[in-house]
C-alpha cells in the first residue's frame, strides 16, 4: 500500500441506509398511526429524524474529503471540508490497532479501524487516527501490517499464524455481568422506550401501570418493593442480553505476528471488536475486586500498557477480560504475565497505624455527615431526628475503614512490583523496568503517624501507581529497590531496612 | 521514625525568597476574583444576600489565612537539586511531595514565566516524562538559574536515545 487511499465505497450505502431508517418512525407516526399527533411523541421522532439525516449528510461529505497514505514510517490520513487537517502518526510508535463493526458495518462487510499511539497530544490524550470505515479484508491487513512499525511482508495467503487461546467466553460469566447497579437504571430506560413506543400508537402505558398499583390489593410498601423487583429483574435480564450480545464468541488470544507477538480480544454478536496490543508495550497487569461483589470473588482484569492510556482505559482497549471469577481472572493474568510468581507471592501489610489513618478519617467524615444532618434537621424542613442517621453511618465508615486497611499490600517480586490497595481491592503489578520516576507523599496527619504514600510513576496506564501509606522507612526501601540506585545518594540509612531489600545497588 | 526528612536527605537548594511573593500574590488574586464574584452577587441580588454575606466572609477569611500561612510554609519545604543522574524536588506545604526522576526518562524541558513571575524575575522550569502522572515542576528559581538549569537538563537529556517510556 502506498498511494492515497479512500475510505470504503460501501460507507455510502451504509449511509443512505441509515438516513432511510432515521426517517421511519416519523412516518410511522405520522402515516400509519395518523391519530393522535400529540406534542410528546411527535418530537422524539423528529429529533431521530434530523439528527439521523444530518449526520448521514455529515458522513458523506466526511467520505468524499477524507484519504489515508502508508509509507514505511507515517500513516496519514487528511480529512475535513471546512477545517482541513492532515494528521501523521509514526508507524514506530503504534501501539494497539482496534476494528469495530456496528451491526451496519457487519452487514456491509466494514470494520472502523482506531490506531493509537504511544504519544501524548498537547492535552495529554493518547493520539489515535480512525479509519471509519473500510472493507473487512483491509482492516485484517492494517492490524497485521500496522503494529510495530512491520516492514516485512505480510506471512503468505493460507498461512496461520501461532496463537495460544488464554481464555474464550464461559457463560459462568454471565451471573457476575448481569447483577449490576446499572441493571435498575436499563430498566428505566426500558420502561421510558416502552412508554414512547406505546404513546406512539396510543397507549398510556405509565396511566396503566399506576391503575393497575392502585386497584392491588397489597398495601402501599409491599407494591412498591413488588415494582422495584420486577423492574430490578427486567434490568438484569436486559444487562445480562446486553452482556452476551457484547462478548458472544469471546477470545483473549496471544497471537504471532511478523514482528512479535500481540495480546488480541474478538467478541461480539451484532457489534463485533477486535483489539491487538502489541506484547512490546505490555508493562503489566490490574486486577480489580469490587467491594459490592467481593463475596462472588468476582475480577475485573486489565492490562497496563503504554499507548492505552486513561482515555484508553476509559474506551475499554486495556480490559482483556470482563468480570470473572477470581480464578480465571488469576490464571489469565498469570498467562499475560507469563510469570505465575508476582500474584502468588504474599503481599507484605501495611503498619497498623495505616488502620488508625483509615479509622480516624471514618469517624470524622461520619462527625461531619451527622453535624451536618442535625443543622439541616434545624433549618430546614426536613425531619428533625435525621442526625440519629449518623448512628448508622459511624459503624459503616468504620467498616469500609477496616476493609480499605485489609486491602492494602505491596511487594517485590523478582522484576515486578506489586500493590494492592482501595475499597475495590485493585492490585497492581507493574514491571520495575517500566517505572519511570518515583513520588513520596506525605500530609502532616501522615507524618505524625509514621506513614507514606510511595507513587511510582509510569509511562503506561493511568501514568502513576500507588502504595498507600507505609512506613516511612519502608517506603524509601520500597522505591529504592524499585528503581534501583534512584534514591540511593539522598538515603540517610543506605541497608536493608524493614524486611524490603535494597536490591542489587549498582553504583 | 516518622519524618522522611530522617530518612532521606532533602534537596539541595532552597527556592528564592522572592517565591514566597509570587505566592502570596496569586492567593491573593484568586481569592480577589472569587470575593469579587460574591461582593457583586451581595450587593446586587438582595434575596440572597443571607447566603452570600457569610460565604464572602468565608471566602475572605480563608484567603487571608492562606495568604498568610502558606507562602513561608511552602517556602520551609520547598527544595530543588539536578545531578547527572536524576531531578530531584520536595513541593507543597501540608501535604509534602517527594518527586525524583531519573534524566534518562526525561523527555522535554521547557522553562515558563508568567507575567508575575516575571515582575519578579522568576521562572518556573518544567520537566516531563512520558507519564500522564504529570511534569516535575521546579518553581520559584531565579530565571537566569532556571536558564541554566535547563540548558544543562536539555543537554542531558539529548545524549539519552530512545523514547524514554
Amino acid at each position: 500500500m502506498s498511494g492515497w487511499a479512500r475510505l470504503d465505497p460501501r460507507v455510502i450505502w451504509v449511509d443512505l441506509a441509515r438516513m432511510a431508517l432515521s426517517l421511519v418512525p416519523l412516518f410511522a407516526t405520522t402515516v400509519l398511526f395518523g391519530g393522535e399527533l400529540t406534542g410528546s411523541v411527535l418530537w422524539p421522532a423528529a429529533i431521530i429524524a434530523v439528527t439521523g439525516v444530518l449526520a448521514s449528510v455529515g458522513d458523506l461529505l466526511r467520505w468524499v474529503k477524507t484519504r489515508y497514505r502508508i509509507t514505511d514510517e507515517l500513516l496519514e490520513v487528511r480529512t475535513g471540508l471546512l477545517v482541513r487537517s492532515h494528521r501523521t502518526i509514526r508507524r514506530d510508535r503504534i501501539r494497539s490497532v482496534e476494528a469495530t463493526a456496528k451491526l451496519r458495518h457487519r452487514l456491509a462487510g466494514l470494520r472502523v479501524v482506531t490506531i493509537r499511539a504511544g504519544d501524548r497530544t498537547a492535552t495529554g490524550e493518547v493520539a489515535s487516527l480512525r479509519l471509519d470505515a473500510v472493507s473487512a479484508p483491509t482492516a485484517e491487513e492494517l492490524q497485521t501490517e500496522l503494529p510495530a512499525g512491520s516492514r516485512t511482508a505480510t506471512p503468505a495467503a493460507g498461512q496461520v499464524p501461532g496463537e495460544t487461546v488464554l481464555a474464550t467466553f464461559r457463560w459462568q460469566w454471565l451471573p457476575y455481568n448481569a447483577f449490576t447497579v446499572w441493571a435498575l437504571l436499563s430498566a428505566a430506560g426500558l420502561g421510558w422506550g416502552a412508554h414512547w413506543l406505546g404513546g406512539m400508537v396510543g397507549l398510556d402505558l405509565f396511566g396503566s401501570v399506576l391503575e393497575a398499583a392502585r386497584r392491588s390489593p397489597l398495601p402501599l410498601a409491599p407494591t412498591i418493593t413488588l415494582a422495584v423487583l420486577i423492574a430490578g429483574a427486567l434490568g438484569v435480564v436486559a444487562v445480562g442480553v446486553a452482556f452476551v450480545a457484547e462478548q458472544w464468541q469471546f477470545r483473549l488470544v496471544r497471537a504471532d505476528t511478523p514482528t512479535g507477538t500481540v495480546l488480541r480480544t474478538s467478541h461480539g454478536l451484532f457489534r463485533t471488536r477486535r483489539v491487538d496490543r502489541d506484547d512490546g508495550r505490555l508493562r503489566g497487569v490490574e486486577l480489580r475486586r469490587p467491594l459490592l461483589w467481593r463475596w462472588t470473588t468476582a475480577t475485573e482484569t486489565s492490562v497496563v500498557s503504554t499507548g492505552l492510556g486513561a482515555a484508553g482505559m476509559l474506551a475499554g482497549g486495556a480490559t482483556v477480560l470482563p468480570k470473572a471469577p477470581a480464578a480465571d481472572a488469576r490464571r489469565v493474568a498469570e498467562q499475560i504475565l507469563g510469570d505465575p510468581a508476582p500474584l502468588r507471592a504474599p503481599l507484605t501489610r501495611h503498619p497498623l497505624a495505616a488502620l488508625r489513618r483509615r479509622l480516624g478519617w471514618a469517624v470524622a467524615l461520619g462527625a461531619a455527615l451527622t453535624g451536618l444532618a442535625w443543622w439541616l434537621g434545624r433549618v430546614t424542613a426536613l425531619p428533625e431526628r435525621l442526625w440519629l442517621a449518623g448512628g448508622v453511618l459511624v459503624p459503616v465508615a468504620l467498616g469500609l475503614a477496616l476493609l480499605a486497611y485489609r486491602s492494602l499490600g505491596h511487594a517485590l517480586v523478582g522484576p515486578h512490583l506489586v500493590t494492592s490497595a482501595g475499597l475495590n481491592r485493585t492490585t497492581v503489578v507493574l514491571r520495575r523496568g517500566a517505572v519511570i520516576g518515583v513520588t513520596l507523599r506525605q500530609s502532616v496527619l501522615q507524618r505524625r503517624l509514621g506513614l507514606v504514600t510511595l507513587r511510582a510513576t509510569t509511562a503506561a496506564g493511568q501514568g502513576s501507581y500507588a502504595a498507600p501509606d507505609l512506613a516511612t522507612a519502608d517506603g524509601v526501601a520500597l522505591a529504592d529497590a524499585t528503581v534501583p540506585g534512584l534514591l540511593t545518594p539522598y538515603r540517610a540509612v543506605p541497608a536493608t531496612v524493614g524486611g524490603v531489600l535494597a536490591a542489587d545497588v549498582t553504583r | 521514625m516518622a519524618d522522611l526528612t530522617e530518612v532521606l536527605t532533602p534537596p539541595r537548594h532552597r527556592v528564592e525568597r522572592r517565591a514566597m511573593g509570587w505566592w502570596a500574590l496569586r492567593t491573593a488574586a484568586t481569592t480577589a476574583v472569587a470575593g469579587g464574584v460574591l461582593l457583586a452577587g451581595y450587593l446586587l441580588i438582595t434575596p440572597w444576600r443571607p447566603w452570600t454575606g457569610p460565604a464572602l466572609l468565608v471566602v475572605l477569611g480563608l484567603g487571608l489565612a492562606h495568604l498568610l500561612v502558606t507562602p513561608p510554609w511552602r517556602y520551609a519545604v520547598h527544595r530543588w537539586e539536578v545531578t547527572d543522574e536524576a531531578v530531584y524536588v520536595r513541593t507543597g506545604w501540608f501535604v509534602r511531595e517527594w518527586r525524583i526522576a531519573p534524566l534518562s526518562r526525561v523527555q522535554t524541558v521547557d522553562t515558563v514565566r508568567g507575567p508575575v513571575q516575571q515582575a519578579l524575575g522568576l521562572a518556573t522550569v518544567t520537566v516531563t516524562t512520558a507519564s500522564a502522572a504529570g511534569p516535575v515542576t521546579l518553581v520559584g528559581l531565579d530565571q537566569h538559574t532556571a536558564r541554566r538549569v535547563a540548558g544543562e537538563l536539555s543537554a542531558i537529556t539529548a545524549r539519552t536515545r530512545g523514547d524514554a517510556t
